[in-house]
């Protein structure tokens, strides 16, 4: 530990680390300077000037920008002297200059940065009576980002944070002086996976975002600190409402996992559930036909099937459930029946991952003190953005990354090493001895290493990964970061035990050892790679009961759909991330009519079967999720509740994954996720609807060739299917490979592992009128 | 792309002289006002494919120096003092007669395409003023009547190449200082003429 610096402000000793920023210096000991441009996350700029303060120099006192200023030893600062107050008010004055004063008709009112220090550091009044500068009110600087440039004060928060963090500046500064204005370059939209972020660090109300314009005044909010449960990264948000409908969701600083950042569909896929297609009542299959019925009517239906215990059920549970849903299913299966029941992931890529007992597991800090981190999984940035965030952060503070696999074109530009096309064949194996690859020895052997495994598609073959981590694992000190991109896929680890993958289900379920099947929050038909023959599974088993917010494919098939509950914001619950960090999800909004939390309807199930129920309350489901944790360091509510947990309690655990490999036939085609699709809840989400609605393909260059493509669009057939897609050229795939993104609806529904035609355009009309 | 092979030769030779490619985007930016008289959308577009940056990066840059012009710039780029030396020296007359003789106001350009027009903050000739530039090449001590000789010497000869020292010998007057040995090339275009971006040559 190097030396602390002492120095003196406005009288008071404090104490700080050497090379800290006087403002942030003050600022951890209590004593808030003002501010608008500096953020504790991105570099200092200086732009702003309100965070003027006095420090004596051998020259004299002067006045210097605490946030462009490092503390030394004995300095003597004063953050409110005379000249301090007027240097304010004069920046002040100035920033106030242009802005139009709007504040009746802004979204920022109430919690507006400017707002506020004017009252407080402002003078009071101004002298400025010329004619203030105008722009042309909001300009769309993207689908779902609104840019009103009269009131920008010019703070380079949001164009730093697209430089420096999320590393896509589509933002920039135009003109100079008076003329100044942050936009886009003609016909580039600022398209970011991460602009809503930029909204929330804006400190006045220049960027706003469609979802949340002229919906609340901030004083209006209700809110409550709950996590994201899109992606095992499991940011920390806040939950914003207002009239009992979600409005608003904010990352919160967690220093060990967002950072106060988020993901676009983490913060606005919440629109769903304020959508008038929720299912608020329940349903039943009657002559082909889904009816509503009472939800009494459902528990007493199916306490026929369960009463006697001699039922077989089987689940295949979503990943968006709390541990305590997780939990309550798992009780409900001891209970209800006498032979075994199998719990299935609504995941076409579980495998087993790395978790033997000779494997240390990584923490998302640990990408930051490692010497290098080695990535081999589906693309990130798709798929789990804000570790991606981490990951160039890492980066950025000298930590070599070293990228394998065309999947992961995302993280190319910032790798010091891209073992692409060259490297990975268009099987996903690695082509080379990974012993006689000379960077990757160079960065790696004998380094402390964080290695990002996963599968990169269901059509890569488990045992190129397994050979990745052998080599890393004998020849450097690695720890792990097993990269399942789902939900609360870590929360199912911890809970349930011997959990099988949609590979498994096609495998394993059928008419014979299958009579209730149980499907919560998932819609494979839809989504997965196993669309066709899920189908025909579904329709031959006896009584199929769909849990899940909306209706979808998977649930017009089945034979009873209860309305549930969202994880976001309609019900408590903890949920697990990447590192096994367990936090809370928090409830801030009623749900609507008459939908019911999963473990609300398996409990009152048990319940009206007389079957006795161990854990009867959501607080007995939580103590049963940690039963077998030390109780002092078990993240139940009591414990996570501390202030000190807020952040999340970590809890490695080493899950059993009973999964077999699955077999997939390799053809020219293979799949994965974009970060946006067309899901239920997507779909029902104004903002994201219009992101992931686009069919698409990437194809590498030869196949443009070999097919003739021209008009940058094709039709893929297989049978009776017919999609039209757009194709894009991506050059780090080898030859003859086809990407398809298989979250776009019917996209999914080929059957890989036979050949799919791809008949361009122009050709197929040219078909048509003959 | 909208450059011909040439220019990219030229701008790739450009972008080896510095250690990083971001670091050529003020040269490569006055090749782009040497071809189109100003900055097009169409040459940012080329410019950020070649050194690895966004177009709005690059646009950032190109809109906050006041020599890369934003819109089409004519033949003859007549920039005049308005800084505090030259106005001493009577430079406001200058501007008036030069903007009587071109009928433009400040940062237009004429339908002929031959002049635009431009008063400027200090261009660094205190010692000879009033100066004005014409493509950036600078005529130290002008007279408002010398002013319009110069003008209407451009417009009758329109030469191709425009030379300081020639300006100088016709019209100028006071010099601040011989500021080096004389020579006879000049710029080619409303770009400074720079030898490594071959917009000077040698007039014959």
């Amino acid at each position: 530990m190097s030396e602390k610096v002492n120095l003196n402000v406005n009288g008071i000793e404090i104490e700080s680390d050497p090379n800290k920023l006087l403002i942030e210096a003050c600022e951890d000991s209590g004593i808030h300077i003002p501010r608008f441009c500096w953020h504790k996350r991105l570099d200092p700029v200086g732009m702003c000037r309100m965070c003027l303060v006095e420090v004596e120099t051998p020259r004299g006192k002067m006045l210097v920008p605490s946030c462009t200023t490092e503390v030394s030893d004995e300095m003597v600062v004063d953050t409110e002297s005379d000249v301090v107050k007027k240097a304010q008010e004069g920046v002040l004055e100035f920033l106030l200059i242009n802005h139009p004063l709007d504040c009746p008709i802004c979204d920022k009112a109430g919690e507006c940065p400017l707002q506020d220090q004017t009252m407080a550091y402002g003078p009071g009044e101004s002298r400025f009576v010329e004619e203030k500068r105008h722009f042309e009110k909001p300009i769309n600087i993207s689908e779902i980002i609104l840019l009103d440039r009269e009131r920008c004060i010019l703070c380079a928060r949001c164009t730093r944070f697209s430089d420096e963090i999320s590393g896509d500046p589509l933002i920039e500064f135009i003109q100079r002086g008076n003329k100044t204005e942050v936009n886009t370059f003609p016909n580039e939209p600022f398209k970011s996976y991460f602009s809503g972020n930029t909204v929330q660090i804006c400190p006045v109300g220049a960027l706003t975002s469609t979802s949340y314009r002229f919906k609340a005044r901030p004083w209006d909010l209700k809110s409550t600190r709950s996590t994201c449960n899109g992606c095992p990264t499991g940011c920390s948000i806040e939950l914003n409402s207002s009239q009992n409908k979600m409005l608003r969701i904010l990352g919160v600083d967690n220093d060990a996992v967002n950072q106060g950042w988020m993901c676009d569909k983490g913060r606005y896929n919440f629109e769903y559930l304020n959508s008038d297609s929720r299912l608020k009542t329940p349903l039943k299959m009657m002559d082909n036909k889904l009816v509503e019925i009472e939800i009494q009517d459902v528990y007493s239906e199916l306490t026929e099937f369960i009463k006697d215990r001699q039922t077989k059920v089987n689940f295949l549970l979503g990943s968006n459930l709390t541990n305590e849903d997780y939990v309550a299913f798992r009780e409900f299966s001891k209970t209800i029946s006498q032979s075994e029941s199998s719990f299935y992931l609504n995941d076409d890529l579980l495998y087993k991952g790395f978790f033997g007992d000779n494997i240390e597991l990584a923490k998302i800090d640990d990408l930051n003190s490692s010497d290098a981190i080695v990535v081999w999984a589906e693309d990130l940035k798709e798929k789990l953005p804000v570790l991606y965030l981490r990951i160039r952060q890492a980066v950025k503070n000298g930590v070599k990354l070293i990228v394998f696999g065309h999947t992961n074109e995302t993280l190319s530009d910032i790798a010091d090493v891209f073992y692409g096309k060259d490297m990975v064949s268009e099987n996903f194996e690695i082509l080379k001895d990974l012993s006689k690859m000379k960077e990757i020895n160079n960065l790696v052997v004998g380094k402390n290493i964080t290695a990002i495994l996963g599968k990169s598609t269901p059509y890569q073959a488990d045992e190129s990964i397994t050979k990745l981590f052998e080599f890393l694992n004998s020849n450097a000190n690695s720890k792990v970061l097993n990269a399942y991109s789902k939900g609360n896929t870590y929360g199912a680890f911890q809970t349930l035990e011997n959990l099988k993958g949609l590979n498994d289900f096609v495998n394993d379920i059928s008419k014979d050892n299958t009579d209730l099947l149980f499907i919560v929050g998932a819609d494979p038909i839809g989504r997965s790679v196993y669309s066709n023959q899920i189908k025909s599974i579904i329709k031959s088993i006896d009584t199929v009961v769909t849990l899940d917010n909306f209706n979808h494919e998977t649930s017009e098939l089945s034979d009873y759909v209860v309305p549930i509950s969202s994880t976001l914001g309609e019900k408590e619950g903890t949920f697990t991330n990447i590192e096994f960090r367990t936090s809370r999800i928090e409830k801030l909004v009623p749900s609507p009519g008459q939908t019911v939390s999963d473990w609300e309807f398996i409990t009152s199930l048990m319940n009206f079967a007389g079957l006795k129920a161990e854990a009867n309350s959501l607080e007995d489901l939580n103590r049963k999720a940690y039963e077998n944790l030390d109780s002092s360091l078990s993240p139940v509510f009591d414990n996570l509740d501390k202030p000190s947990n807020l952040d999340g309690m970590i809890n490695i655990s080493k899950p059993k994954i009973s999964t077999s490999e699955n077999k997939l036939n390799k053809t020219m085609f293979f799949t994965g996720e974009k970060l946006y699709g067309d899901s239920a809840t997507e779909r029902h989400s104004d903002s994201i609807s219009m992101l992931g609605s686009k069919k698409f393909i990437e194809v590498s260059e030869s196949v443009v060739e070999k097919y003739n493509l021209t008009s940058g669009s094709c039709t893929l057939t297989q049978d009776e299917l017919e999609v039209t897609v757009s194709y894009e050229v991506n050059n780090n795939f080898p030859n003859d490979l086809v990407y398809i993104p298989t979250n776009r609806r019917e996209l999914n529904k080929f059957d890989f592992s036979r050949e799919i035609l791809i008949i361009p355009t122009q050709v197929k009309e040219a078909l048509n009128v003959n | 792309m909208s450059w011909d092979d040439k220019l990219l030769k030229q701008a790739k030779k450009i972008i080896k002289l510095y250690p990083q490619k971001r670091s050529a985007l003020g040269p490569l930016l006055h090749l782009a006002q040497s071809k189109d008289g100003y900055i097009s959308d169409d040459s940012i577009t080329v410019i950020s494919e070649l050194v690895g940056i966004t177009e709005v990066q690059v646009k950032s840059v190109s809109t906050f120096y006041s020599m890369y012009k934003q819109e089409p710039t004519g033949k003859y780029l007549l920039s005049v003092c308005k800084s505090i030396s030259c106005e001493i020296n009577n430079s406001s007359e200058v501007i008036n007669k030069v903007q009587e003789f071109t009928g433009l106001n400040n940062n237009e350009t004429d339908e002929e395409e031959l002049f635009t027009f431009e008063a400027v903050e200090c261009i660094g000739a205190c010692g000879g003023a009033p100066a004005v530039q014409v493509n950036y090449e600078t005529v130290e001590g002008v007279t408002p009547e010398n002013a319009i000789n110069l003008c209407e010497w451009l417009k009758e000869t329109k030469p191709d190449v425009v030379v300081a020292d020639e300006m100088q010998e016709n019209f100028g007057g006071i010099k601040s200082f011989d500021w080096a040995i004389q020579d006879n090339s000049g710029a080619t275009s409303t770009a400074p003429g720079f030898q490594t971006l071959k917009t000077t040559e040698v007039k014959k």
